[in-house]
Parts: structure tokens; sequence; C-alpha cells
């Protein structure tokens, strides 16, 4: 029921295009989603027409569809698929949500939007309508996909990373080996893991190195859907193709990581990366896989985080390279960070963070560029 | 601390789960109409702030309106003006609203589309060309860059050579709301609630006549709080401003008068009364109690309410007449001081001039043939409405303890506290509909066939082609050291925490845009992408 016909989880990328801010639509519309079954990335408000195809063609997702309350759509869907041409992932059909009045819905469709809800269209038949168009994707043959990972194309990498998702036999390829730094980033649910990552990310890009981010969040272990969150936090700024975030459920994947990530790791290393980090999902004490996968591993706590990660040297303490305390615009970081200092006792390095404010990231991405 | 079962209780709705069909005297055991009332005009206000309220001076029939260029609002307020209107109220476009410049990527097809388009202090002057700024009173519904705003209503008074002091008006400036439901923020919330604090210290030294703050619950409810939510949220809010300012060094005397709140009026009729009520009890011991407040002024709370935009319903859109008639009587038995009706078709497109005279002619009726407003707070000393009276001030004081426990009002938003409060009541007012608990005439009953008649209004690109232009060319022409000098120094002040408002009047007079200022503060404070629960 909940799936596409190759049996695997329909994803659908949901955005909110331009500065309306009326979201409550959007976001019920993601949870049912979840709830039946699909992979939701939401990429958050504010979004440009430029960067939401960008995320969709990175994501390699099966629908996109769009959120416009604020009658803009006459404006905004011609230059979404304008900019999906140009990219070049026109196979991805775009949907529009919004108020839009009946005599312009020929007009969108002449245009080439693939289905238009209003705010009353029945929950059942949007769905129905999602798994219909994910359905009627053509299948991309292996031997495509080789041919435009090998001369570079993020599409084919994109699409690779979804076969191995799939779990098919790609057998007759493997990526080459790849020189890229592998970075871990884990924590507590909500220390700001996504958030510093988008930081980092640009500060690397800044020193002309290519970046990219695989983001795990958790999936429903009943339905098999997802809230795919952390791309949210990573859509500031240009939309720059050499930041290439990837987002993925847990999938009932042991230690806050996903099935699959040494492979998916491999296919981005081989692609010519020089930086890949990995954001876990929220963490516990216990979450200490993620240390098998990566070169080093960055730890992120936040003032009074005393209780949800507790300072003891066993578990994920132990598997840190370094200690990023975040949110250091917040109360209580001189004692959470003498406590800290205390509790590490050793060299590791301990780093003062803000994310939201733009403080302390520039040592971070020193110490990862040069450790 | 407070249990679980407290939280639950504070987030239900009224419901009297007794069998008893009416309410009497042993539901208000502990009554007393001294300290629980007092006069009209006495401390706890609960009937109302003044004595003789809408006997001497009928409630404000303030309708929001506006939009296009600054050229087509200032020919509308220069019409109201000539009707006798003294009040004028802005309605800016979703890009000023955002901080934005017209010409920036995410404003794309959005200029001048919902309100007017104003990005620099030559919009602003053009918008109150002829208009003498000390014979009018404007209220401007802007909040993220509020202080810009500000700073460019100062530029221009003072181009006229009126000072800053001779000012009357009105900003939202109210970002907390903008956390929790709204959307319509910009920076982070710490350095978002300093700027408001700074135009707080700015107004009360220089602008003594100017409304500050209008904390307002109404995009809080419209969101889908509940209405004990809307009251508790909206007050917490007020007194977060309260705080920040005291911590600031100013005398609570000398600006909490100047604070004045926005209230939602929605469908149940006697449970918005007893809201309207409860806010001015509530309010007026947290002043005198919990700050000290020793001036009657800083007391009272003063209330603007608007009839809930979200009941309104696209099917038999006349309905939507007789529900806002019912929210509007519920406001001004509340005791408002000032009341917008909303039009009937408002629900998807800006409304009909018919539909918005109409929403005034409601008020009108109410106000002069109703004879509602013979006697102040008519229902005062009923069972039921001080029963409900109580219940929502103890919902709310319960609210408080728990935003209290967590810290205040900015650690609680940095939990997602509030968003995930309003996002489960709404979720239970939809389960609510869907099994039928809730009914909707004419929606979920008493059902038409009717073609669905979406539509709203068009824009012309012209517009937004012009503000662009107009904006390339003020960038081109401008003086461009001035313009530097005067952002270098604005990004100083903000990294220094000096008060901004001095620095940003000098920006808009070196003709650096909304957007440009916006920046400039982002790159010191910060940019926000939302809280947890997104
Ligand atoms: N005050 C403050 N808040 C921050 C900072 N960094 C992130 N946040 C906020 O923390 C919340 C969570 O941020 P995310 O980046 O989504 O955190 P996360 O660890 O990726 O969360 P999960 O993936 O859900 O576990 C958001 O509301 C951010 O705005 C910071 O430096 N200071
Ligand atoms: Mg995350």
């Amino acid at each position: 029921m909940s799936n596409t016909q190759a049996g695997h989880a329909t994803r659908v990328l949901l955005a909110k295009i331009g500065l309306d801010g009326h979201d409550r639509g959007v976001k019920v519309l993601a949870r049912s989603f979840r709830d039946a079954g699909i992979e939701v990335i939401y990429t958050g408000l504010w979004q440009t027409c430029e960067a939401t195809m960008l995320a969709a063609l990175q994501e390699d997702v099966d629908i996109v569809g769009v959120s416009l309350l604020s009658a803009a759509h006459l404006t905004v869907m011609p230059e979404i698929l304008r900019i999906r041409k140009q990219l070049g992932v026109e196979h991805i059909p775009i949907v529009l949500g919004g108020i839009v009045p009946d005599a312009d819905q020929p007009k969108l469709k002449e245009m080439g939007v693939a289905a238009v809800f209003n705010p009353g269209s029945p929950l059942d038949l949007i769905i129905d309508a999602l798994r219909e168009l994910a359905a009627s994707q053509q299948e991309v043959k292996l031997a495509d996909v080789r041919a435009g990972y090998e001369k570079r194309d993020p599409r084919a990498l994109a699409k690779l990373i979804t076969k191995i998702q799939h779990d098919e036999d790609l057998a007759d390829f493997k990526p080459p080996a790849g020189n890229a730094k592998i970075i871990g980033v884990t924590g507590a649910p909500g220390v700001g893991k996504s958030s510093f990552i988008a930081k980092l990310g640009r500060r690397l890009r800044d020193k002309g190195s290519k970046v990219a981010v695989v983001a795990i969040d958790p999936s429903s272990p009943i339905t098999g859907g997802a809230l795919l969150g952390d791309r949210l936090r990573m859509m500031a700024g240009t939309p720059d193709t050499d930041f290439f975030v990837r987002s993925l459920s847990s999938g009932g994947a042991q230690g806050a990581l996903a099935p699959h990530c040494t492979d998916v790791i491999a296919a981005l290393n081989g692609f010519g990366f020089d930086y890949i980090v990995v954001e876990t999902v929220g963490a516990g004490q216990s979450d200490v896989a993620i240390r098998d996968l990566v070169d080093k591993t960055v730890l992120l706590l936040m003032p009074d985080s005393g209780d949800s990660v507790q300072f003891s040297k066993a578990g994920i303490m132990e598997i840190a390279s370094c200690f990023v305390l975040n949110k250091c615009d917040l109360a209580g970081a001189d004692a959470t960070q003498a406590q800290l200092i205390g509790a590490v006792g050793d060299d590791r390095p301990v780093f003062r963070v803000s994310t939201i404010r733009d403080e302390g990231v520039d040592a971070v991405a020193d110490w990862v560029a040069t450790s | 601390m407070i249990s679980r079962a407290d939280a639950d209780s504070a987030n239900t709705e009224t419901k009297d789960s007794s069998d008893k069909p009416f309410v009497d005297a042993n539901d208000i055991p502990a009554f007393d109409p001294t300290t629980a009332l007092g006069e009209p005009g006495s401390f706890p206000y609960t009937r109302g702030v003044h004595r003789t309220m809408y006997q001497q001076r009928l409630w404000t029939m303030r309708q929001f309106a506006g939009f296009g260029s600054a050229t087509d609002t200032n020919k509308r307020f220069k019409y109201l003006l000539a009707q006798g209107t003294s009040g004028l109220s802005t309605a800016f476009d979703l890009p000023t609203l955002m901080g934005r410049d017209g010409d920036d990527p995410l404003s794309l097809g959005e200029v001048g589309r919902c309100g007017v388009a104003i990005s620099s202090l030559a919009d602003m002057r053009r918008l109150f060309d002829g208009i003498k700024l000390d014979q009018v009173s404007t209220s401007m519904t802007i909040n993220a860059p509020a202080a810009i705003l500000l700073a460019f209503y100062i530029a221009v008074a003072e181009e006229q050579g009126v000072s800053p002091d001779k000012l009357r008006g009105t900003l939202q400036n109210d970002i907390l709301k903008e956390f929790h439901a709204q959307n319509e923020y910009v920076f982070p919330p710490q350095p978002s609630v300093d700027l408001v604090t700074d135009t707080i210290e700015y107004c009360t030294k220089h602008m003594p006549q100017w409304n500050t703050v209008s904390v307002s619950g109404y995009h809080i409810r419209e969101a889908g709080a509940s209405a004990a939510e809307e009251l508790a949220f909206t007050l917490a809010d007020g007194m977060a401003y309260v705080e920040e300012s005291i911590k600031r060094g100013l005398d609570v005397d000398e600006f909490a008068p100047r604070l004045s709140f926005f209230f939602d009026c929605h469908n149940d009729f006697f449970e918005e009364i007893a809201k309207l009520r409860a806010a001015r009890r509530i309010w007026a011991h947290v002043m005198r109690d919990r700050f000290g407040a020793k001036s009657e002024r800083s007391w009272i709370l003063r209330m603007h309410c608007q009839t809930a935009g979200v009941t309104l319903t696209e099917q038999q859109p006349m309905n939507n007449v007789v529900r806002v008639a019912f929210q509007a009587l519920a406001g001004v038995l509340g005791g408002t001081n000032s009341l917008h009706t909303n039009s009937m078709d408002e629900t998807f497109a800006l409304p009909t001039q018919e539909a918005a005279k109409l929403a005034l002619r409601t008020q009108q009726i109410i106000a002069h043939e109703s004879n509602v407003t013979q006697t102040v707070d008519p229902l005062g000393g009923s069972y039921f409405i001080e029963k409900l009276t109580n219940e929502i001030e103890a919902k709310a004081q319960a609210i408080f303890d728990q935003i209290d426990a967590m810290g205040g009002v900015l650690s609680a938003i940095d939990r997602g506290y509030f968003r995930r409060a309003i996002a489960e009541s709404a979720h239970k007012q939809q389960k609510q509909l869907d099994a039928g608990e809730t009914k909707i005439v004419g929606v979920t009953d008493f059902k038409e066939d009717q073609a669905s008649g979406i539509d709203i209004l068009r824009i012309t690109q012209e517009s937004e082609d012009e503000q662009v232009a107009r904006l390339k060319k003020l960038k081109k022409d401008r003086d461009a050291k001035r313009h530097t000098v005067a952002l270098t120094k604005l990004k100083d002040d903000a990294k220094t925490g000096a008060n901004v408002m001095p620095a940003l009047i000098d920006a808009s007079k070196a003709d650096a845009t909304v957007g440009e200022m916006m920046e400039t503060m982002k790159s010191v404070f910060g940019a926000y992408s939302g809280g947890p629960e997104w």
C-alpha cells in the first residue's frame, strides 16, 4: 500500500516558495504523508525556485510539491518549470497546492504542472495522485547511471544513491576510491547538528573544497514513512552545486544511522568530494556505530545538556574526536563548558560555538581541515 | 513544578462536565465582586478600563486596509483625511514585512500585492506626501523590521519640521508572536526582542505619545491556539517585553502605559467575553504586583480586537456576515477599546468595497441600534460569565507557571513549547471536526451544492517593475560614501549592543534600504531558521 511499484517508499519534496509564511497546511500535509508511508523532505520557509529544484535533484525525489498561499502561482510556477528544465530534471513531476482559481488550472496544466490541489482537496485523493505519479516514473538503467557518474553528473550520483538505498544489484559498478575526509557529526536530538553542518559546510566550501552531506533522520517503524527535516537547516545561502546534501531515513538501522551508509559514502567519495559530513539521527549514550564509518567524529552538546548526554567517559563521549559546545548564545554555556572540560580529561579539543550567530565555526573548520 | 495533568487541563477547552443545566452561586463560591471586579474604571478593571466606557465614547472602529504603491496609498490616505478620519492604518506588502527589498529574488510576484511596498526613505516620503505628521495618528502593522519603518517615519517627520515628541501612532512591533505563530521573523529570538526593547527605550525617551508594541494574540489564535492559550501566550509575551525593558533600566511606569494588546474574537460567544475580561484583570495584577507599577495607567490593559478570520467559510459566504456580527458583539460586551470586523468575502481574497462597508455597518448597528452600550459591562455578575472568567484566568495562570518553570518566554520558544502547544490544539480541533463533534453551518451540516467560486486579487506586474526600477535608481544615485559610513555605524552599534535606533535613522537618511539594514543587522544578530518544532 504505502510503497511504489518497486516496493520502496515514495520520496516527496515539499517546498514553500517566496516569503509567504503560512505553513500550517504544508506541515499538516507533511505529517499526513509520513503517516501514509511517504518519505517527506521539507525545505522550510522562504525558498527560491532554484534552491528548491537543486534540492530535488540531489535528493532524487519522485515528486516536488509546491505550496503557494500567496496567489503568486502564475509568477512562480513558470519560473520553477524553467529551472527544472535548466537543471535537466524534467522527469520530476511538480504538483501545486494552494489557493488557485479554477480559471487558472488549465493554464497551469498546459505549462507543465502535473496536478493542482486546493485547500479543500481530500487527503486520500492527494496521496493517491502522488503514488500514481511516482509509479509512472521510468526506471533508469544502471549503465546510464554509471555513464553519468563517470562524467560527474550530479543527477547520476543522486540516482546511484537511490539505487543503493533500494538495495539494487550494483555488482557491475564499483565507484572508484576517493580521497575525501569523512566527518561524523552526532549528538542529542535538537542540539543543532544540521544547523552546525550548514555553517561548517559553508566554511569548507569557502576554502574551495567540495562538500557532501549525508543527513539521517528517523523513519516510522510502522509505516516506513519519514519526515526528513535536516535539510531545512541547510538551505540558507545561494544554491551551490558543489554542496551536495542527501537526506536518508534511518529505516530501522541501528546506532542512529541508515542502511547502506557505507555504500552511500563510497559513492560520494568516488565522485570526488573533499569532505563528506555524516549527520546521525539524534543520538543517545550508546549510539557509537558512527565511529566505524568516519575518520573523525564531532560530538555536539549544548548548555545544560548534562542530563541528556551524560558526561560519562563511556559510550558516545568516548568516540568523539572533538567536542562542540553549540548554542553558546544561551545561558549556562560557561558552566557546561567547565563541566565538559572536567569530564573529557584529555587533550581532545572543546570548541565553543553559536551556530545561530555564526560564531566559533571557523576554529572547528580549521581543526577539521588540519587534523 | 507543574504536573502533566495541570498542563492538560490548561489546554482543554471550557466544557462543563457536571450534569446541572445551569450555573449558579455554587459555581463561584468565593466570588467577591469588590476584589474580583471592582467598579468599571477601577482596579482590577475586569469590567472595563473607563468608568463610562461606551456611554461617553464608542470603541474605535478601525478597519485595516490599504494596498498598492506608496502613491496610491497616499491618495487613499488623503481621501480618508478629507472624510474626517484622523487615524491612518498602514498595511505593508510581504517583502517589506519580511525586511526585504522589492528587488530581492524572494520578493518575486509579491511587491505591492497585499500592502504598500516601502523599501527606502524615499518610499516613505511619497507615502506621507502632503500629510503633516503632527496632525495624524498612524498605525503600522509591521514586526521584524519595525524599528526601520519607525526610523523612516521619524526621518520624514524631521523633513517636515515635526519633532519626534509630536508623533502619535502605533507600531505592531510584536516579534514574539511571530515565533509562536505567524513566521515573520528574521533574527533569532533574543536579538529580535532586544530590537523591540530598543524601540521601547527610544520612544520612551523621545516619543511619549507613541504606542510602542501591540502585543498580539490574534495570530496565535488563528494558528489554532485555544482561547486560554491565546490569552496566556499573549500576556506572557507582554510580560517578557516589560521584563526586558526593566532590565534595560527603564522605569516601568514610563513605558508600560504605551503597551497595548490585540485579541481575536472567535465563535464561542461567552468564552470570548470572559477572555477579554480576564485579560484586564490578570494584567492589572501582574503590573501592580509582579512589576511594582505605581501608575494606574500602567495597570490598564487597552485592547484592539478583530473578528476571527479562520471562522469564515468559502461555502455560503453570506453566513459569514452573521458570524462576524456575533463575534463583534462578543468584543463589545467584553469591553474592547477598538474593533475590526472582517468582510464576508475575506476567506481567499482581499475584500470588495461593498463587503468592507457591510462589515463596518455591522459595528455601527451594534453601536447605535442594539442598545448594548447603555450600561458598562452588562454581563458583569452573571454566574456563568464570572465562572468562565475565573476559569480562563486559572488556565492562563497554569500556563504562566509552565512558562516560568521553563525559564521564561525565550527559553520556551527555544524548546518549541508554543508551536507544539498550538499545533496540538489545532490538531485537536481538526479531530473534533472530523468526528462530527464540532459543526460548521454550511460546511459540515446544512450543506448546499455550490460551485467553488474561488477568486483572487490580480496585481499588475507593472507596479512591481516600477518599484524595482525606482530602487535600482536610488541605489545608483545615492551618496555611496555616506551610505557605507551609515551602515558601518549600524553594524558597530549592533555589535556593541548600543541602541540601534539613532543609527537606523541616520542610515535611513543615507538612503539605505530596508533590505540592506536588515542584512547588516543579520550579520551581527544571525538569522533564524525556525524553532525545533517545524
Ligand atoms: N540558540 C541557539 N539555537 C540554535 C543554535 N543552533 C541551532 N539552534 C536551534 O536548535 C534547534 C534545532 O536545530 P537543528 O539544527 O535542527 O538540530 P539537530 O541536532 O540537527 O536536530 P535533529 O536532527 O532533529 O536531532 C533549531 O531551533 C535551531 O534554530 C545556536 O547556536 N543557538
Ligand atoms: Mg538535524
